[in-house]
């Protein structure tokens, strides 16, 4: 039963951390907190929600389409949004992203109900038995997904062109910016990044949760959760505390109560705040 | 005391006669047979002009980003029901000892957490408030009492005409605002600007910034938890997900924005627009209005990053200089 949790736990973890990334990668590079983060995540999950329904496109092939519509609604919120408050009191980000977290939660809500929908695929119900535990298909390949996507953006950031102009936009943007590196356009692509990756999260999600319009700040508090765990800032970190924080809920559920596996969860991250607000590395950006 | 007793009177003549005459007319209103739905929109203005006040002192002030203050909004309303459905005492007696409750918490928390800075401290605070929450909606399943009554609530007492709630909160937005006044001018306030500028200059020129970003913290949550005592008793019936909300927090930060964070004026004005402007909004656009707020909040902080108050200070300010 413990082996079972633990696994169960892990596979939760591995989605966790997928959505997480982007809310790591966005504060890492440029210290915004973005409460809007849970509406990048239903966003995604919609879009393939309504492909499934209207067109009959399995979620899994509908990844494409969420990370480019994510890709570009991320770019244009920090163009022409973020970008003209990056500079003041963090705060300002703060407030600014919850109004953005305001108009779109209550925008699909609008436009699609309070309704909760699922997705139901043939292949929902049919899982993997092996030694003497059970681990559903489509888990299992959400979870790789997860590991291929924060493998790749690791790469992204540290291999390529794009990702070296942000590591070096995060790190000195003045500097940066005399190197011939546009700051503005390098935001607006970090952003556009992290909600392409949390849009993908989302599809992720919706073949195997319920999803409604204002499911978004549940999935941004997890978020802040998992990357305070592994470090704000540092990508492999959310990886690390994703799957932590996974085991560990599933843990709480299945040992104590379902309903105390939050209430944990937030005294994890207030204790994780006090005594190691680096992450469990100790890599997190620490002001 | 003494000297913050002092600077009072200090206070330019004509604005002392202005606040004192805003004050009386507004103790005088409700003999004009104002209608409840105007006493209760008044009430609220005055409820959420306390509520901006309380943030403010801390936050606007230092810099330090609470954004979890609704949990003594909560633990003030719980107080106050429990004290009063069960224990029958008297409503004055519970807010008072709702808010002491509120400080008895918000002393162990803020010891750590204050410790911490920028968006730690803000999300330190966050997760404080939601685990909160979630204890007042699960303490009663899990420890297997009878106590908070989780997710079914508590029902209050009915409590007695708008009038008294319209002088209640009226008598708790002048103390604040006296308060926030006191504040600003005495030692503490000087120190709490300084936290803000450069922490680590004030340390050490001898201000001890913990203990005074600690009793700032105290002093906000003693009257927020009085506020949320308040308003328990004013709505009869509370729930964990009414009064832990974070729609709460989310208001009195963005009050406070509007309004000019660590001014004086900052919190009645960004809480009388705010209020004013969204009670219309709800009636007529019901399903449109949190868009609308949204809306709102973005143009705001991207047109005005000062807030209202700051940015007319330095439309005043480039005015004169020129």
């Amino acid at each position: 039963m413990i082996a079972q949790s633990i696994i169960t736990g892990l596979l939760l973890g591995g989605i966790y951390a997928a959505y997480s990334a982007g809310f790591s990668l966005i504060f890492g590079v440029m210290g915004v907190v973005n409460i809007a983060h849970g509406e990048l995540v239903m966003l995604g999950a919609f879009t393939s929600y309504w492909l499934y329904t209207l067109g009959h496109i399995d979620p899994f092939l509908s990844i494409p389409f969420s990370a480019v519509s994510l890709f570009i609604l991320g770019y244009m919120i920090q163009r022409f949004i973020i970008n003209r408050v990056v500079d003041a009191p963090p705060i300002m980000s703060y407030i600014c992203t919850f109004g953005i977290h305001l108009i779109i939660a209550n925008l699909a809500l609008r436009f699609w109900t309070a309704d909760y929908r699922s997705i139901t695929t043939p292949y929902c119900g049919s899982n993997l038995e092996c030694a003497g535990m059970v681990l559903p298909y489509a888990r299992l390949a959400t979870f790789g997904m997860a590991i291929l996507m924060i493998g790749g953006l690791y790469f992204l950031l540290t291999k390529t062109d794009i990702g070296r102009a942000i590591q070096a936009t995060a790190q000195d943007r003045e500097m940066a910016r005399l190197m011939g590196v546009k700051a503005n356009h390098v935001y607006a692509i970090t952003f556009g990044l992290g909600a392409a990756i949390t849009g993908v999260s989302g599809s992720l999600v919706s073949t195997y949760f319920v999803i409604y319009p204002q499911m978004g700040l549940s999935y941004t508090v997890t978020a802040f959760c998992v990357v305070v765990l592994g470090g704000m800032g540092y990508i492999p970190g959310a990886l690390l505390g994703g799957l932590i924080l996974g085991v560990l809920e599933s843990l709480t559920a299945t040992f104590w109560d379902a309903g105390m596996s939050s209430a944990l969860t937030f005294f994890v991250l207030f204790l994780m705040l006090i005594f190691r607000p680096a992450g469990i590395m100790g890599k997190g950006v620490v002001e | 005391m003494m000297q913050g007793q002092k600077s009072i009177f200090s206070l330019p003549g004509k604005s002392v006669f202005l606040v004192a005459g805003i004050l009386l007319i507004l103790a005088i209103f409700p003999a004009f047979h104002l209608s409840g739905y105007t006493l209760r929109l008044m009430s609220m203005i005055f409820m959420w002009i306390a509520l901006a006040s309380c943030w403010n002192v801390m936050s606007g002030y230092t810099g330090y980003i609470d954004f979890g203050p609704v949990v003594y909004f909560g633990i003030g309303a719980y107080s106050t029901a429990l004290l009063m459905s069960r224990g029958g005492m008297p409503f004055f007696l519970s807010i008072v000892i709702s808010g002491v409750v509120a400080v008895l918490f918000a002393i162990p928390v803020g010891l750590p957490t204050l410790r911490l800075r920028g968006a730690y401290f803000a999300i330190a605070t966050f997760a404080f408030a939601e685990a909160m929450k979630q204890v007042a909606l699960e303490w009663d399943r899990v420890v297997g009492v009878h106590f908070l009554e989780g997710s079914h609530g508590i029902t209050l007492p009915i409590g007695p005409s708008h009038q008294f709630f319209y002088y209640t909160f009226l008598v708790i937005m002048t103390v604040l605002f006296l308060t926030s006044y006191l504040i600003e001018r005495s030692r503490m306030g000087y120190a709490l600007k300084a936290i803000h500028e450069a922490e680590d200059a004030a340390e050490l020129s001898g201000v001890n910034t913990l203990k005074i970003k600690v009793s700032a913290y105290a002093i906000s949550a003693f009257f927020t938890g009085i506020i949320g005592g308040v308003d328990a008793y004013w709505l009869t019936y509370i729930t964990p997900n009414d009064v832990f909300s974070i729609h709460i927090t989310i208001q009195m930060v963005i009050m406070c924005l509007l309004g000019g964070m660590g001014t004086l004026l900052g919190p009645v004005v960004g809480a009388s627009f705010l209020t004013l402007v969204s009670e219309p909004l709800w009636a007529k656009f019901p399903y449109d209005y949190l868009i609308i707020i949204g809306v709102i909040i973005v143009v705001v902080i991207v047109a005005m990053p000062r807030g209202i108050v700051g940015t007319l200070m330095e439309r005043k300010r480039r005015g004169g200089g020129t």
